[in-house]
């Protein structure tokens, strides 16, 4: 679905925002992109999607190559950028002008998604809504069209706490195997028991992408007593309801991921857990 | 699929564009209507002049907004994402900022010429008559015994030279971003600069002085050696071939543009 090879990147000549990356994305997978601010998270969402030329390296999106911004790919493709477009539109015109834009777009589903956001009246301008309202259209309507391909960047910023999990759920609702939805985040609570595979960015390049199948049956998330002495642990925090710990699964004892326990491991330990995939 | 130029994307954009820019559009025409009654109220004299600095200048700031999406990243970031070819997004352009709108000023100026002198006859007691100045052939003037046609027709000159501006300021709207409009005015007045430093130097080279001080009236021109013709037909082309020129740069701007 998405093939990036050795990919650089950079907006001035001084400094590379992405250097040499290499990334394969398979189709009906929720992808978490996460890194710490300006590792190239959105860059990267951009390059794939045609917004940005690489400098070097090349990348497939959809079997096309993105720098043509060909119409039979951009309509297989929706990105949901952090900053939205400002639009004096209201959301009932926008549907009607850029639905038809995508073949598999779904009115039904977007007024669905619409109402499961609260949001009942259409003749709303998107200009004049609040930008957590404003995401929540999108949000919808990008779900709605049925790409093969979505892009999220930062998505649940500006969404209240209700409407994130709402979120959740219609994502987890609207992805099949034929979709493949990339959320570049670093609010990882916030992608719990959504995404099922992690990419890890850190100094503009990929560090780590496995499926969270893989993750779990390598890596043990725990919490355990202060004093307890283990030499499995690779890495771990001290918090108030006790010692987080990520751990060598040698025993193939089943745990529930904690991302950012995980992501903080990966930037502190990352040989050690690189290692072991 | 035609992937170059869909005519059902084609609609698309233009509808997008309507339904994006109704507001304003309506605004436009009315204030346009205003502008024109009030021009013909007065009187009959000529108006042609004052119509076509009006077509100009609101043409060029028209055509200037063409690509106004780039000036905030996120609504550059949806234009380009839209499905349809660079063409189609280009030719859309191109109408709206060319053809739709040297249409929509002739429309408006029909309409406030009739309202204007009707109104302005009722208002005044005259009887001006109706008279669409704009629309009417120049004369032709004579040098050196020949006959140098403008173009043979008004409007079609007027729409060569109105074609022309808007091609240099769309293509300005999408090389600049951020006030589009002052910046592509720089960048001409910088451009005829240069024409006019290159200028100074031919004219050094050719008549061995900076400027001429009227001894381009003592040179004989006779009719046989056509000299008028040449460089009209020279001037014609480069005229002709400027408007494409822009729109193949601006092409290629779109093709490369990156948010």
């Amino acid at each position: 679905m998405v093939n990036v090879q050795n990919v650089t990147f950079s907006y001035t000549k001084r400094a590379e925002l992405l250097s040499n990356l290499s990334l394969t994305l398979e189709t009906g997978r929720i992808h978490g992109l996460l890194g710490k601010n300006g590792e190239g998270k959105s860059t990267l969402l951009k390059l794939i999607s045609g917004l940005d030329f690489p400098k070097s390296g090349s990348i497939e999106t959809l079997g096309f190559n993105p720098t043509k911004r060909n119409p039979d790919m951009l309509q297989e493709i929706f990105f949901l950028p952090e900053e939205l477009p400002q639009l004096a539109l209201s959301i009932a015109n926008y549907e009607k002008v850029y639905a038809p834009f995508y073949p598999n777009f779904s009115t039904e589903q977007f007024n669905a998604y619409l109402k499961e956001f609260d949001i009942t009246d259409k003749t709303s301008k998107l200009n004049k809504l609040s930008h957590g309202q404003k995401k929540k259209v999108f949000i919808a309507f990008g779900l709605a069209t049925n790409t093969k391909l979505l892009l999220m960047d930062e998505p649940t910023n500006g969404l209240d706490i209700p409407s994130k999990g709402q979120f959740r759920r219609m994502v987890a609702s609207a992805i099949d195997e034929n979709r493949c939805l990339i959320i570049s985040t670093h609010q990882v609570h916030d992608l719990d028991s959504l995404i099922d595979s992690i990419i890890v960015m850190e100094k503009h390049k990929i560090v780590f992408n496995q499926p969270i199948e893989n993750i779990t049956k390598k890596l043990l998330f725990r919490v355990a007593d202060r004093n307890e002495k283990d030499e499995s642990v690779i890495y771990s925090e001290d918090t108030l309801r006790g010692l987080y710990q990520v751990c060598e699964n040698t025993t193939g004892e089943e745990s529930k991921l904690d991302i950012e326990l995980l992501f903080n491991a990966i930037l502190t330990k990352k040989n050690k857990i690189v290692k072991l995939f | 699929m035609n992937t170059t130029l869909n005519i059902n994307r084609l609609g698309l954009l233009f509808k997008r564009y309507f339904l994006e820019n109704k507001q304003r559009e309506l605004t436009f025409w009315g204030i346009t209507i205003v502008v024109f009654t009030l021009m013909h109220l007065a009187g009959a004299q000529e108006k042609s002049f004052s119509v076509e600095m009006y077509l100009i200048i609101s043409g060029f700031i028209f055509a200037a907004r063409t690509f106004k999406a780039f000036n905030f990243t996120p609504s550059g970031m949806h234009y380009l994402l839209i499905p349809a070819t660079h063409f189609e997004k280009l030719v859309t352009a191109i109408i709206l900022s060319t053809f739709y709108f040297f249409a929509m000023i002739l429309v408006t100026y029909t309409i406030g010429t009739v309202l204007g002198t009707s109104l302005g006859n009722l208002f005044f007691d005259t009887h001006n008559p109706i008279q669409f100045a704009l629309f009417q052939s120049a004369p032709d003037f004579i040098v050196n015994g020949h006959s140098i046609h403008k173009a043979g027709n008004a409007l079609l000159n007027t729409f060569i030279g109105f074609a022309g501006v808007q091609s240099v300021f769309m293509l300005g709207s999408i090389y600049f971003k951020g006030n589009a409009i002052g910046k592509t005015m720089l960048a001409i007045i910088a451009v005829s600069i240069v024409l006019g430093i290159i200028e100074v130097f031919l004219l050094k080279a050719t008549f061995g002085t900076y400027h001429l001080n009227g001894q381009m009236l003592n040179l004989s021109i006779t009719p046989e050696h056509n000299m008028f013709a040449g460089a009209e037909t020279v001037g014609t082309i480069i005229k002709y071939a400027l408007i494409p020129f822009f729109w193949v740069v601006t092409y290629f701007r779109l093709t490369e543009k990156e948010v």
